[in-house]
């Protein structure tokens, strides 16, 4: 963790109708972290993925859709990189933390973003999901992710018709 | 969104100095003591602050009294409520791989540990 990083938590939680061991799949298995992760237009392909605590987890985060192969071209950015993370917190069923080196970000220094998800059982076979971000604030980042993706959100409001942000 | 914003809040004097704002207008011995910065330092930080918009200073007979204004901070809140959203619609495809990986009677293998020597 940089020192000049300005870190502030999100919090999000979801209740779905799962077992808590489908969503932990879903963050700690080949065909389950390829089937979902990744901002919209892009896709991943997972070529390491160690599931217990300390393990590594790298993939290709490629982008996929037109418009995210544009935003990309646009940046001057690759639309292929390597990504590298590690669980460095592994309690099946209960609790992981994903910790991504995130080391593309031209002109900005190398940093961690921590992603800690909960999961939890819930009346009626349900299950709940609390995830919690830490994004970095940095100038670079920032500029990257906001003029990347406004654009496509603006298209996926109008696509769903949201005009407000969604609880 | 002006990346100033975050170019300014980069740095943790100057945090300090916002968090010892927080219960309001402060003159300059109080952000001293509060935010435990270096006398020295204080006045350039504040000054940074003040020429990115993250506070205001009137004069109050011989002090000078800072306070913290309200727009950066929420064109932060507005970054985070966009950075929020793009997790909202990752959990949206989550959700839609979890049904889908639901009606797959077939479910993929529990993989213990794939490495791909591919570079």
């Amino acid at each position: 963790m940089t020192e000049t990083a300005v870190q502030a938590a999100i919090v999000i939680e979801r209740t779905y109708r799962a077992t808590p061991e489908e969503l932990w799949a879903l963050w700690t298995t080949k065909a389950g972290f390829e089937s979902w992760w990744g901002p919209e237009g892009f896709r991943v392909e997972v070529h390491a993925l160690e599931p217990r605590e300390g393990g590594v987890l790298e993939y290709d985060m490629i982008a996929d859709a037109p418009e995210a192969i544009a935003a990309m071209k646009e940046m001057g950015q690759p639309i292929s990189h390597g990504t590298r993370g590690t669980y460095s917190e592994f309690r099946p069923h209960q609790r992981l933390k994903l910790v991504h080196t995130i080391d593309f970000v031209p002109n900005s220094p190398v940093y961690d973003s921590v992603i800690e998800v909960g999961f939890a059982p819930v009346a009626d076979g349900h299950a709940r999901m609390i995830v919690t971000l830490h994004p970095h604030l940095d100038p670079h980042w920032t500029k990257m992710s906001v003029e990347g993706f406004t654009s496509q959100l603006a298209k996926l409001d109008r696509r769903f018709g949201w005009t407000e942000q969604r609880s | 969104m002006h990346t100033d914003i975050f170019e300014t809040l980069a740095d943790p004097t100057r945090r300090r100095i916002v968090a010892a704002l927080i219960s309001g207008e402060r003159p300059v011995g109080d952000i001293v003591r509060d935010a435990g910065v270096h006398q020295s330092g204080v006045s350039r930080h504040l000054r940074l602050l003040h020429e990115a918009g993250f506070v205001s200073v009137r004069p109050d007979g011989q002090r000078r009294l800072y306070a913290l204004r309200p727009e950066p901070f929420r064109e932060l809140e507005a970054w985070l409520a966009l950075y929020r959203r793009l997790w909202e619609f990752r959990l949206d495809r989550f959700g839609v791989a979890l049904e889908q990986a639901q009606r797959n009677p077939n479910p993929p293998p529990d993989n213990t540990d794939i490495k791909d020597p591919t570079p």
